[in-house]
């Protein structure tokens, strides 16, 4: 065995140009490989940060109908038990009560259908990070009465400024229609202009006092330590609180899970696309040594080496050669991916328009340890898979090669 | 003792296009300790006999034996494993190992025998002494001349220890110098260590150091002589 990896080796350097390119392009297929995959995860990783962070959050807990009816009626019954709750789970990081309604935003400009979003900017504060949107005016947190923050999409098409003064209309819990003058102090652009249009935010006690005759709540907004722990976390609300669900952001935003999973797909796509091109280029290189090497190897069956031996020469010679520019390119990629992920990839030159849709052009790359084992892996099979051929074709050489002509 | 046998031995070539008749009905018998030279004029069959005899093809017609055991119809597997442990090949273009040195192509084939690491080592050092490269023990084949390749692919085929040694144009490639040099060490093995040696040649100077001559023409025996040491010593 020892003597067949010094063979195969051996033999590998005796065309250093040839074994040199391929080894070059395993490291730079890896590595662009990659990469990459490392640059698509971190543009989802942060997609998904910004969407849950500023807004979604990990878990929302909501009356079972609401968020297919909407009415204010179906508000959450017991917001304390349930806050009780939720303050003394250690996998909570922050929660928020958001009270939620639909209704119209009249200007002197025109009406729009707008979701009224009742908050406690504090609490909201320590839950997400909306606040940063934040781009004129405050964030509910002076003592103006009946105040509003709009979004800048909404605000040039109703030509508001800071100051200005909208009705809001909608249905308090009786179903009865209800108007009411709002004041606007901020003004909010968010990472989608769709969502700027159709939202706005007041304080969650001013439209409880007009909904109900005590607070009520719609939405309670749940941040964790850890995302892993939102699948349990939910399940153990809706095991402890009837009337209510609680749902995970997967479930809340199929769209977003759709993303992730995406993700995992380009993962396997980019990989396999590389591994088609590694096969190639072993398969290539294989079969010209082998051809070079008719003589060689018919000599080495004469004087009676097994064809199980050359077999097995031959795949290692394939298998050294490749492995050798994989490993080098996975610790390169490593490298990289492990300078980056904190340096980060500036993507405006090549993306100007992403970050209109909501996305970062500063990326900053995320590999996982599975990932990278999912690489060797895929690597080392498909090496095994394009070294079968040429060790096949080599056992079937004649052992009259040897005495041929050249 | 006999170590080699062939019955009615023959070979067609192409027998369903433009048959060849490369052997027709050879009946030849080798002792042990032979020192036995095939010739013949170019196409006359010397090397599909020598093929024969040493399993590396199979014959149309007609059987092989070595050692008393028949080759002919051996599975392939068990034939590569028979070579491995009974026969010893010498190529007219050497067919060394490119990348390996003189010392680790002498010893390869007795790694292949699974033979112990330390009388491998010693062994692979005596024949490299015997054939005069005691001083190219490290050289790559590329590195030495004709003769002296030729002279470490005679070590390799001695190191295994074979029953026989098949040497197919051993000399063609060489000058007249280094032919020479080959032939005084087979010959030297031969006498001094009773290896038996069958070789092909139409180079007049290397027939005459044979101590038997099997003159073939057109696939047939034409002549089988053998020579009196005496005679060839003269
Ligand atoms: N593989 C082959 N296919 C067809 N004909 C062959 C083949 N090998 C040898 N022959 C023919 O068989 C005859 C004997 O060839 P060979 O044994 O090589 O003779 P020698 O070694 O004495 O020159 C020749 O006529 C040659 O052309
Ligand atoms: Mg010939």
């Amino acid at each position: 065995m020892k003597t067949l990896l010094t063979i195969a080796w051996r033999n590998i350097w005796r065309h250093p140009a040839r074994s040199g390119v391929l080894i070059a392009a395993v490291v730079a297929g890896l590595w662009a490989g990659v990469v990459t995959v490392g640059v698509l995860n971190g543009m989802m990783d942060q997609r998904l940060n910004n969407l849950i962070e500023s807004e979604l959050t990990h878990i929302q807990v909501h009356h079972p109908e609401f968020l297919d009816e909407g009415y204010s009626r179906l508000f959450i019954e017991k917001v304390d038990e349930i806050a009780a709750f939720l303050k003394q789970d250690e996998r909570v990081k922050a929660f928020t009560k958001r009270t939620i309604t639909d209704g119209m935003l009249q200007s002197p400009v025109k009406t729009s259908g707008v979701r009224i979003r009742g908050i406690d900017s504090e609490s909201e504060t320590r839950t997400t990070n909306f606040h940063t949107n934040m781009m004129e005016g405050e964030y509910l947190d002076s003592s103006i009465p009946n105040a509003v923050i709009i979004g800048r999409t909404m605000a040039n098409e109703h030509n508001m400024e800071l100051g200005h003064r909208v009705v809001l209309t909608f249905e308090d819990v009786s179903n009865q229609l209800t108007s009411s003058a709002f004041n606007i102090v901020g003004i909010f652009e968010s990472a989608g202009t769709d969502f700027d249009r159709r939202n706005v935010f007041v304080r969650s006690s001013d439209i409880s006092s007009i909904l109900y005759d005590k607070a009520v709540f719609h939405e309670i907004a749940i941040m964790l330590h850890d995302e892993p722990f939102a699948q349990s976390l939910a399940a153990d609300i809706n095991q402890n609180f009837s009337g209510i669900t609680a749902q995970t952001w997967r479930e809340l935003s199929p769209e977003l899970n759709l993303i992730v999973e995406f993700g995992e797909v380009m993962l396997y796509l980019i990989m396999l696309i590389i591994m088609a091109a590694l096969a190639f280029g072993i398969l290539n290189t294989m079969l010209m040594a082998l051809f070079e090497r008719m003589r060689e190897i018919g000599m080495l069956i004469s004087i009676g080496m097994s064809r199980t031996r050359v077999f097995l020469m031959i795949m290692l010679e394939a298998i050294v050669l490749t492995l050798t520019g994989a490993a080098a390119g996975i610790l390169l990629a490593i490298f990289s991916i492990r300078y980056l992920s904190s340096a980060g990839v500036n993507l405006e030159r090549f993306a100007a328009g992403i970050a209109e849709l909501g996305w970062d052009h500063m990326i900053y790359p995320i590999m996982s340890t599975p990932e990278y084992v999912t690489v060797v892996i895929m690597v080392i099979v498909i090496t095994l898979l394009a070294s079968l051929y040429p060790a096949a074709k080599a056992i079937r050489i004649n052992p009259l090669e040897a005495a041929k002509d050249s | 003792m006999i170590i080699v046998e062939t019955k009615n031995l023959s070979k067609v070539y192409n027998p369903d296009t433009v048959p060849v008749h490369a052997l027709r009905d050879v009946n030849i018998t080798i002792e042990k300790g032979e020192f036995t030279s095939i010739v013949g004029p170019s196409g006359s069959g010397k090397t599909t006999l020598l093929n024969m005899l040493g399993g590396l093809d199979k014959p149309t017609s007609g059987e092989v034996m070595v050692n008393g055991e028949k080759i002919t119809g051996m599975k392939d597997s068990r034939l590569i494993d028979f070579r491995l442990k009974n026969i010893g090949f010498v190529f007219q273009h050497y067919n060394l190992i490119p990348v390996f040195t003189a010392r680790e192509n002498v010893s390869f084939i007795m790694l292949l025998q699974n033979r112990d690491k330390n009388e491998m080592m010693k062994r692979t050092d005596a024949l490299l002494e015997q054939v005069g490269l005691g001083d190219r023990k490290d050289a790559r084949p590329k590195e030495m001349s004709g003769g002296q390749q030729q002279r470490v692919a005679v070590a390799r085929a001695l190191a295994s220890e074979p029953k026989f040694i098949l040497a197919d144009e051993p000399t063609a490639n060489l000058d007249s110098n280094s032919a020479m040099n080959l032939l005084d060490i087979m010959e030297r093995m031969n006498r001094e260590e009773g290896v038996t040696f069958i070789f092909s040649t139409h180079d007049q100077r290397v027939i005459d150091r044979a101590r038997r001559v099997i003159k073939m023409v057109d696939g047939a025996i034409a002549e089988d002589t053998l020579i009196s040491v005496e005679a060839a010593n003269q």
